[in-house]
């Protein structure tokens, strides 16, 4: 073993890591700086390392992006399928397919390519990436509406598989040569799709019972799901089927079951994440050389203009009018096609399948996925505020921790700090309206532990230990939270003052305010109001301004709104 | 508006500031508000005023969180806005938005003509009592004599 290799491979990752805080500073994606330092380690850089070794780069994101798909679709919820699984999937295929095909249109009209290679250019940019857009709205705490966040997230974690296939396609046609194939490549489809989905779901339950029926150590829990996740992945793609789709698939499939040791899975595949992303972006960084990107550097901006200004945005617009979303979401929908790795990864297959115009293919993409993440992954926090597309959440817990011991059942160990400003003054602890099946375990102040009881009062600076279902979790962030959030997000400036049922009737509410909603019939609910607005799927956050009033959905249940804040003066809308 | 703008302070009058009311329930604290409201405006009907405060909340609570509910309605054959301010011995379970019992209230009455100013006193209303401060202020008071200066002064 030649030690300074893996010195040199562990250096770069203490300096990713140790740079790593720059970003949220430098208002840049933290990929950014990790393939920023690959590139000043390469061969053109200070660094100077030569490292063209396609093939291990090829495995080494491969096997990334798999780990970081794992780790997506297990925090993927359920529940955000009610909104976004649709638009999102009609994004995911026809919205990637528009995309190719334009972009690929342009690479024909920039660079010196045949029409199957330009369109192959077109394929290797053409999905957005889960990982990059997730570290950057979870990074700034960012909480986005559900209906954009369901949608960008269950789009991004299943772009990948159609991106890959039309990709594999059009290298299968560029190489034979023969458009006669055109059976062959729905085949492909299917069988790319459907394998990778049957052993994605059927992998996640095995996975699932797998985990629940073994007693290991702790620790060795989220190893278990890893390797798991890779053996899947491996043997999807042996059967010709998309292991990125099935990987996916069985991380959203295990996500959403009981299983035992879960957040400590989480948490332990969040660093796992974080190490893929790390070690693929330093990877990649290494494998280019800038200098050969120089010559082409400006046609490609060109074409990374073109796709974000103008492919991405025809896409998300012509494939998302269906599903109710306002021109503010589907204009942040279109900002948000972040690229990241998945278009260098998949520019990596023509050079493994030899093809002469594989490095350019290469240089173009990176180049691509480099403005991109400038350009939109530095402007996204913003963007995002203008649009007002963020909504009130609830406080999280600090840390938590599941017991694991049958008798516990699924209660976990939350600790909430308190800070802020409304615990200033002593409340009784009888006095935090818990949800009822929470117990406080304990008070942690000045490093010691005091017992809880009923009457003992609690301020800011101490945190409190206490015992509760995950299914708590919004309603102890209300009792729990803590600093204030900005202004615009506060519950009274967003909601406003007054709350009314989702079951009142428009004109009782008429009745009692003595206003008239002249474009709605009296007998409509408000719950009824807002599913008409938003095509069935209403989100906290969703608005119907009638007259003087604002009517902001405060809470769902399914596809309904149970609660509606009343919105009385100024309530100037953000312009729909 | 024509007329002077209403502000809190001219709607509220020392007769009908209650301080440290037993309370029971909501019902019994929204008949006790339609009671008062008629005692000092006899030509108003008790049960209209209580029946409409109750509509009202059938649509959704008053309760806007922290302890605080402001009950409100328009109705028939008022002249002139009526604000009524109670505070409570002890919390009583109102539905608010929080689950926290209420135990401070500050009810309006509006005739059924005034409708922009109905809402603008309530979300007035609302502002102030977001004050946390303003509020202890106000349940610390012994007397309706002092909730009365506290509620008037600030405003």
């Amino acid at each position: 073993m030649d030690p300074t290799l893996t010195l040199i491979g562990a250096s770069m990752l203490v300096i990713s890591i140790l740079l790593s805080p720059l970003s949220s500073r430098l208002g840049m994606p933290v990929l950014l700086i990790f393939l920023g330092v690959g590139m000043l380690m390469g061969e053109d850089g200070p660094g100077g390392i030569r490292f063209d070794n396609f093939e291990v780069a090829f495995f080494v994101g491969n096997l990334a992006l798999a780990v970081i798909l794992l780790d997506g679709g297990m925090r993927t919820r359920a529940e955000t399928f009610r909104v976004g699984l649709k638009p999102a999937l009609v994004l995911a295929s026809i919205g990637v397919l528009m995309t190719a095909v334009i972009c690929g249109a342009v690479a024909y009209w920039l660079f010196d390519l045949n029409w199957m290679t330009a369109l192959l250019m077109g394929a290797l940019i053409s999905s957005t990436d889960a990982a990059a857009v997730f570290s950057l709205l979870q990074g700034r705490g960012l909480h986005l509406n559900e209906r954009v966040s369901a949608t960008l997230e269950i789009e991004s974690g299943s772009n990948d598989p159609m991106a890959i296939f039309l990709t594999l396609m059009l290298l299968a046609l560029v190489e034979t040569g023969s458009e006669s194939s055109v059976w062959g490549a729905v085949l492909l489809l299917v069988q790319q799709f459907g394998i990778g989905a049957l052993l994605g779901v059927l992998g996640g339950r095995a996975l699932a019972w797998l985990v629940n029926r073994s007693h290991l150590l702790p620790a060795l829990y989220p190893l278990l799901v890893v390797a798991a996740g890779m053996a899947l992945f491996s043997a999807a793609n042996g059967l010709g089927g998309s292991g990125f789709l099935a990987v996916y698939l069985a991380g959203v499939v295990m996500g959403n079951r009981q299983v035992r040791m879960m957040p400590m899975i989480l948490q332990a595949h969040d660093g796992l994440a974080w190490f893929a992303q790390m070690s693929l972006f330093l990877i990649l960084g290494l494998l280019v050389k800038p200098v050969d990107m120089l010559p082409i550097a400006g046609s490609a901006l060109l074409l990374s203009l073109v796709l974000i200004l103008f492919a991405r945005p025809l896409a998300v617009f012509t494939t998302l009018w269906p599903f109710g979303f306002n021109r503010r979401e589907l204009t942040f929908i279109s900002w948000v096609g972040l690229r990241g790795a998945v278009p260098i990864v998949l520019a990596l297959f023509p050079v493994m399948y030899g093809l002469p115009e594989a490095q350019l293919l290469f240089n173009i993409a990176f180049f691509v996925v480099l403005i991109s993440l400038v350009v939109q992954g530095s402007s996204l926090a913003g963007f995002a505020r203008w649009l007002k597309l963020e909504v009130p959440a609830p406080t999280e817990p600090y840390r938590r921790l599941p017991l694991d011991i049958a008798a516990a059942g699924d209660h976990e160990l939350m600790l909430f700090p308190l800070r802020g400003e409304r615990w200033g003054e002593p409340r009784p602890l009888n006095r935090l309206n818990l949800p009822e099946r929470a117990a406080v375990a304990g008070i942690f102040r000045d490093r010691g532990c005091i017992a809880p009881s009923p009457e003992l009062e609690v301020q800011e600076g101490d945190v409190l230990a206490l015992f509760a279902l995950s299914e708590n979790l919004v309603e102890l962030g209300h009792a729990l939270s803590g600093r204030q959030p900005p202004q615009h997000l506060r519950e009274r400036a967003f909601f406003g003052d007054f709350v009314l049922n989702g079951d009142a009737l428009l004109g009782d509410v008429e009745q009692v305010y003595g206003i008239e909603f002249d474009e709605l019939p009296p007998d409509l609910s408000l719950a009824e109001c807002f599913a008409r607005r938003t095509k069935g799927h209403p989100v906290v956050g969703d608005r119907v301004t009638l007259g003087p009033v604002s009517l902001v959905a405060r809470a769902t249940d399914a596809d309904s709104v149970t609660k509606v804040g009343l919105k009385l003066e100024d309530s100037k809308p953000p312009s729909a | 508006m024509t007329e002077t703008a209403l502000t809190i302070t001219s709607i509220l009058a020392p007769e009908l500031t209650l301080c440290g009311v037993p309370g029971t329930s909501k019902k019994r604290i929204l008949e006790l508000i339609a009671e008062q409201v008629t005692r000092q405006h006899p030509e108003l009907e008790e049960p209209q005023i209580f029946n409409n405060l109750v509509s009202r909340e059938r649509l959704g609570s008053t309760g806007i969180g922290q302890g605080i509910a402001i009950p409100h309605c328009r109705l028939e054959g008022c002249q002139g806005v009526i604000g009524a301010l109670i505070t409570l011995e002890e919390g009583v379970a109102f539905d608010a938005i929080d689950n926290q019992p209420v135990d401070l209230l500050f009810a309006l009455i509006v005739p059924k003509e005034a409708t922009s100013e109905h809402l603008e006193l309530l979300s007035q209303l609302a502002e102030k009592f977001n004050d946390r401060s303003f509020c202890e202020k106000l349940r610390r008071c012994e007397t309706s004599a002092a909730l009365f200066d506290a509620m008037t002064q600030t405003a």
